[in-house]
């Protein structure tokens, strides 16, 4: 039992691993580009403030005419003139000056206070961890070929290898009104909110996630909502308050012989006050020294279908396919600094168990914030997940995260939380045994509470997990 | 000196004291020009939009130089002739696909070769060897056009006195026209502000 459990519990790392989102965020190349400040679109990065995220909304690009803004030198592809000469010249364009890219690294301590939590126990009483300080190095890039196509890229090397993590062209204002029409193409988040995947003070990830499959011990790859997916989507912002997305994209795979590019989503918010999504207009902040503040509330639908394949469990050479069906929603209420996000979804998997069953997943959070500072933060999240499978009992768990994200300078971040949870029984194998939770937001907080020896399928369990300090610079 | 070349001097004093009134009669425009985004103020020139007379045709030069055409942006009135030239030791091509469009074909370094213009308008100069090249020929129809220096600054000179439209072309941004009276012997000074 014990050792089911320690190698359940590290197979759940692995998972939270390799499900984390990745810290993309936006990069010192945008801010040489426009010879700006990461303060124009950060608060504490990778948190964007309205502007920066309507910046993002518009594929990268400030509002209005881009390239009247754009301070960097560029290097001219042809003539606007040439446009009257196509097909007989090329398209125009321009390329940077100089190479649009920015590097970054990130990590985290950790300190396990409670040496009986379910880390300590299954790393030999650790209690400081300083093995992910630096955890990932990343090389962004982020450029305009002209005013409508833009390209982001972001290359991210660990322990485990590198990882083409984005790579997108941009191909905005394609028909209609601007903004109404852009097409992304290639390799990155799907568009599942109004905001930026990155879009928590506390965490990595605005959503929390739910590795369905690896909790139940099926992928070491699985399907999450925040991850990112080779795809196409279309995107755009309708009159300044309505948002959307819709896109195909591959699904996750661990058989490796099939291949599935089944996944499809879509996403519709709206904002009611504030900055218009797009940006666009001379309204600026209701502040000018509280650009982060705005009075506003923004309301998000999506839904997600996946396909997912992994081995069948016992018969390595053949693939069992899980689909998943998610609905879900999230609101984001703002009076000037104080700011409450919450959010969650339905999400049912017909194969999900460790037993092929089907099994329902509901997932929520909540974080409250305030900026009481431009470079301090103080917030709490909370985070819930609830596992119905149709072959056992409903279990769940509650992960508590208050902390403060600071700010040291415009490029450098850290933040220190605590990491509480409380669950309220444990996900079951085939065979009955029990298996640790995973998930979450953030490698250094999440879910990572594990069976005790005592414990059975029902137990309730409260630990403090730990005290994270993360930190981050980019440049 | 002898009682010819007394009578000779005496004329020729006579006749510059004759132009001097003539040159004073007519007036001067000046003023700044301000762009927002300034990045695109030096593809500036201020003209006068219509103005009554037969202007003489004139030639003018743009050069190719290190990869550019200098002066950037070139101002001549209708019906005056410009000398290409090249002075790289690459070979260039000028064409422009505006208003009334024209291919001088490839040159040769030290080589010219001419176009009239015989239509108003802002032609953008470009060479097909060369994409990343631009420069523009603006075309007025009279001679009281000038293009704005690096600050912004412009002077159009010996403009005969009268109410004219006086305009402002920008390669991306715009102003709306002013009216402008030139007075005999005065300087007048105008302003605009450019946007999107």
């Amino acid at each position: 039992m014990k050792l089911r459990v320690c190698f359940a519990l590290q197979l759940s790392f692995l998972a939270a691993i390799a499900s984390a989102p990745s810290r993309a965020a936006g990069i010192p190349a945008f801010a040489r580009k426009y010879e700006t400040s990461c303060l124009t679109c950060h608060s504490v990065y990778p948190r964007l403030t309205p502007f920066g995220e309507a910046f993002r909304r518009n594929g990268y690009r400030f509002p209005g005419v881009d390239s009247d803004y754009v301070k960097q030198g560029t290097l001219v592809m042809g003539q606007e003139a040439n446009k009257k000469t196509f097909p007989k010249s090329v398209w125009p364009s321009w390329i940077p000056a100089s190479v649009p890219l920015a590097i970054g690294v990130n990590g985290q301590a950790l300190y396990y206070p409670d040496k009986g939590a379910s880390v300590p126990r299954a790393n030999n009483d650790a209690q400081f961890v300083l093995d992910d300080l630096v955890a990932e190095g990343h090389l962004w890039a982020g450029a305009a070929l002209d005013d409508t196509v833009t390209l982001w890229g972001e290359l991210t090397l660990s322990s485990s290898g590198a990882d083409v993590e984005h790579a997108q062209v941009l191909l905005n204002d394609l028909v209609g009104p601007k903004h109404l029409v852009n097409l992304v193409v290639g390799r990155g988040f799907p568009t599942l909110t109004s905001f930026g995947p990155h879009s928590s003070y506390l965490g990595d990830a605005r959503v929390t996630t739910v590795p369905v499959t690896a909790i139940y011990g099926l992928s070491t790859d699985p399907f999450t909502l925040v991850d990112d997916y080779n795809g196409l989507e279309v995107t755009g912002v309708v009159a300044g308050q309505a948002d959307y997305s819709a896109g195909v994209s591959t699904g996750k795979n661990t058989f490796g012989t099939r291949f599935n590019s089944e996944n499809w989503y879509a996403h519709a918010g709206y904002k009611l006050g504030g900055l218009r999504l797009d940006g666009e207009g001379a309204q600026g902040p209701k502040d000018a020294m509280k650009p982060w503040a705005e009075d506003a509330v923004t309301v998000d639908a999506f839904v997600y279908h996946s396909r997912e394949y992994f081995p069948t469990p016992g018969a390595t050479d053949t693939a069992t396919g899980d689909s998943s069906f998610t609905v879900g929603g999230a609101v984001r209420a703002q009076l000037a600094s104080l700011e409450l996000d919450l959010g969650g979804y339905d999400q049912k998997h017909d194969r999900g168990t460790a037993g092929l069953a089907s099994v329902h997943t509901d997932v929520e959070w909540a974080e409250l914030s305030y900026v009481l500072y431009p470079w301090m933060v103080p917030a709490v999240r909370v985070e819930r997940i609830g596992l119905r499978p149709s072959d056992g009992a409903d279990v769940a768990d509650l992960h508590v995260m208050p902390g403060i994200a600071f700010l040291l300078r415009a490029n450098v971040k850290a933040i220190l939380v605590a990491n509480i949870e409380t669950t309220d029984g444990f996900p079951g194998d085939a065979t009955g045994g029990l298996l640790p939770w995973s998930g979450g937001n953030a490698d250094w907080g999440g879910f990572v509470v594990a069976p005790r020896d005592t414990s059975t399928a029902t137990s309730r369990m409260s630990e403090f997990e730990s005290i994270a300090l993360f930190i981050a610079w980019a440049m | 000196m002898t009682h010819r070349g007394i009578v000779r001097s005496i004329a020729v004093a006579l006749c510059a004291a004759a132009a001097i009134p003539a040159l004073a009669q007519n007036g001067t425009i000046t003023g700044k020009v301000e762009a927002t985004p300034p990045k695109y103020l030096a593809e500036t020139v201020v003209y006068v939009k219509q103005a009554p007379g037969t202007f003489a045709p004139k030639s003018e030069a743009m050069d190719q130089k290190g990869l550019a055409f200098i002066p950037h942006v070139l101002v001549i009135t209708k019906g005056d002739t410009v000398k290409f030239l090249n002075h790289d030791n690459v070979a260039h091509n000028v064409y422009s696909p505006d208003v009334d469009p024209y291919n001088l074909g490839t040159f040769k370094q030290n080589e010219l070769r001419t176009h009239t213009f015989t239509k108003e308008g802002a032609y953008s100069q470009l060479c097909s060897i060369h994409p990343e090249m631009l420069g523009y020929v603006f075309v007025n129809q009279n001679p009281y056009a000038a293009a704005v220096d690096a600050k912004g600054s412009f002077t159009i000179k010996d403009v005969p006195p009268g109410t004219y439209k006086l305009e402002v072309w920008n390669s991306h941004l715009k102003a709306p026209e002013k009216s402008v009276t030139v007075a005999a012997g005065k300087t007048v000074t105008e302003s605009f502000s450019l946007k999107r």
